[in-house]
């Protein structure tokens, strides 16, 4: 079953297919039954939990990737991101749960699955002793694909990885970005639906990186795409979605925007000359400036003095800094700071790391907070949004300790 | 089956590409040179005693029959594990046994190769006017083929439970040493332990069912099963140890 890009067709068949009458049922059954989409998720991995030995390296992880889309796999070393990959392509079996690619389980038809999936390990494990052509004719073979379709698509994915002109060279004789290219040419070569990288940038320089990383968006136009990787620029440049792992369990899953939006911490930074106002006069002037439910929120608008300046932080989504402008301008204040502040993914990295999402998850589970539905935006770190905020400022301006408190 | 072929193509094409196949290649061929001379003049110029020698019983062959597919197993497995390609064949549309049988047969090719000196020696004195026995000649070669099939098979097992290239060469020598020494240990052994050892023993005896047959230039079906059966045991064992790594690994 070949299907290309019918993710509108299927939404159409989801939106009106409990309405309409279901052929060939008995009469008095119902006939709004829920009927199976005909396309399932191009990637479904279900409760998936692999251990080894006593350790759980992935746990109990849910997600669906649909047809086009492209994915990154975000986590620190040992998040379990290689071992979900690994056993997406069939390598690993999991301990429990159910993985299907393509509509395909991983386990009971595994060699289907691996026709559909392009896979780069990590490392890119070529062989080295043979030439980049010769490479690529083995995997066709290994794929067994007919001698004209191989030598007609050597010669196309060497072009769409810019190496046309080292087709004779030997693999391992290339400089270590222009084999991790080699590698992404061998596992596009049998033109599968999914492509699986697992740190395909990992020891590139960053000019070679920007390579990587165009290749991989161009590629986006037409495949599935699972990208795993711990530079983060990276992976915000080219992934429409992520997914954050941490100690195997899935700590986020949306876009970076949502992603960044659900952690909260962007905040406008205003500094004014204490001559031209004061405290309350400013706080009730910003006020204007907010909504009202930003207005409700706790802590939105918090102002303090900084030596012969009051400075306030403002906690929105949205950038106010054109109409706090405007107002500093009618309001004869003097100016000497406005700043738009926004938390990166780093910053998200840096408080996995010291553990400060799991004491959150933690006091959120405490507090009974069940998880949102699937498919939603999650982010189970931010439901205690003071102290996310909070550490997310500290990150951003160490020169603000405990705003917000 | 395009899976098997494409492997065993890539494993054979792979060992003639690195050093290490070269280097034993020409190691054996002096050896067996000089092993030819030896037989010979040792003989008083007994042709067919000397070949008989080479193919069988000489110390020369047994050292590379044990050596050998050791040598060239630990890459198949071991190195690859450590370096990753393992895991690029088996997430390729090709089942685990396909990849083990050909990486296996890549090496029975290479050592058959290898073996096939003998003959050449052959070749050379039937130009110099000495024409050896060709059919003891061929049934000695098939019986080389044959215990190398078996050895490498082993050597697979070894380079299957090894985690690094090193460690597998020399499981795999320990292994092939192990089998051919087991028939005349065995009895040795007292109680309950030698009695299965020797009821083994009498099942995998090498040495017995080389001489019985191939060295004396009379075929018997029943000796080509007994080294195809055992070969493919051990081929089976190292698909499942390797089946198994995935659990653990």
């Amino acid at each position: 079953m070949r299907l290309r890009d019918t993710r509108q067709f299927v939404g159409c068949q989801a939106a009106f297919w409990p309405s309409l009458p279901v052929q060939g049922l008995a009469p008095g059954q119902p006939s709004g039954i829920v009927l199976p989409s005909l396309a399932p998720p191009m990637i479904n991995v279900q409760n998936v939990t692999r251990r080894f030995g006593g350790l759980t390296a992935v746990n109990d992880l849910t997600f669906q990737v649909e047809k086009g889309e492209v994915v990154g796999f975000l986590g620190l070393n040992g998040a379990g991101k290689s071992t979900t990959m690994r056993m997406m392509t069939g390598y690993l079996p999991a301990t429990s749960g159910s993985l299907r690619i393509g509509g395909f389980d991983v386990l009971t038809d595994s060699l289907e699955v691996r026709r559909r999936i392009g896979y780069l390990a990590e490392g890119v494990p070529l062989y080295r002793e043979h030439r980049v052509s010769e490479m690529l004719a083995f995997q066709g073979r290994l794929f067994g694909m007919k001698r004209a379709d191989i030598r007609r698509r050597t010669g196309e994915v060497l072009d769409r990885v810019g190496l046309s002109d080292r087709s004779r060279s030997l693999v391992g004789k290339l400089s270590k970005g222009m084999r991790q290219r080699v590698g992404i040419a061998v596992a596009l070569l049998h033109e599968p639906d999914v492509l699986i990288l697992d740190e395909p940038t990992s020891g590139l320089d960053p000019l070679q990186r920007v390579g990587v990383r165009r290749l991989v968006s161009e590629l986006a136009e037409d495949h599935t795409v699972m990208i795993s990787s711990h530079i983060l620029p990276e992976i915000e440049a080219v992934c429409g979605r992520l997914i954050l792992l941490h100690k195997g369990a899935k700590v986020a899953d949306g876009t970076k925007h949502e992603l960044l939006k659900k952690l909260g911490g962007s905040h406008l930074k205003l500094v004014v000359a204490a001559s031209s106002t004061d405290g309350l006069r400013l706080k009730q002037a910003l006020g204007g400036v907010l909504s009202k439910e930003e207005l409700a929120k706790e802590g939105s608008i918090f102002v303090r003095e900084r030596g012969d300046a009051l400075e306030a932080t403002l906690r929105v989504e949205q950038n106010p800094s054109e109409a706090v402008g405007l107002l500093a301008a009618a309001r004869g204040w003097i100016l000497r700071e406005l700043s738009w502040h926004e938390p990166s993914l780093e910053q998200l990295f840096g408080r996995l790391a010291t553990g400060a999402i799991e004491q959150e998850e933690e006091s959120a589970q405490q507090a009974g907070l069940e998880a949102p539905d699937a498919g939603e935006v999650q982010v189970k770190a931010a439901t205690d949004s003071e102290s996310t905020q909070r550490k997310d400022s500290s990150d951003t301006d160490s020169t603000q300790p405990g705003a917000g408190a | 089956m395009s899976g098997f072929r494409a492997i065993f193509r890539r494993e054979l094409t792979g060992l003639f590409l690195t050093p290490l196949a070269w280097v034993l290649l020409v190691a054996a061929i002096c050896l067996n040179g000089f092993m030819v001379i030896y037989a010979l003049m040792g003989s008083g110029g007994d042709v067919d005693g000397s070949f008989n020698y080479m193919l069988g019983t000489s110390g020369a062959y047994w050292m590379l029959m044990i050596s050998l597919p050791p040598l060239l197993t630990m890459r198949s497995i071991s190195e690859e594990s450590k370096g990753g390609q393992l895991e690029f064949l088996l997430t390729a549309p090709v089942t685990d046994g396909a990849v083990i049988l050909g990486k296996h047969l890549a090496v029975v090719v290479f050592l058959s190769v290898l073996w096939a000196v003998v003959p050449m020696y052959g070749l050379t004195l039937e130009l110099l006017g000495v024409s050896p026995d060709w059919g003891q000649m061929g049934l000695g070669y098939l019986g080389a083929v044959l215990v190398s099939a078996l050895f490498a098979a082993l050597g697979m097992v070894a380079s299957a439970l090894s985690s690094t290239p090193l460690l597998a060469a020399f499981l795999g020598f320990i292994f092939n040493i192990a089998l051919l020494v087991l028939p005349m240990g065995a009895g040795s052994l007292g109680g309950t332990v030698g009695r299965a050892l020797t009821a083994l023993a009498g099942k995998l005896d090498v040495l017995k069912h080389l001489q019985l047959s191939f060295m004396r230039g009379a075929l018997d079906s029943a000796d080509v099963i007994f080294f195809l059966a055992w070969t493919g045991l051990f081929l089976f064992a190292a698909t499942r140890i390797i089946e198994g790594r995935r659990m653990w690994s």
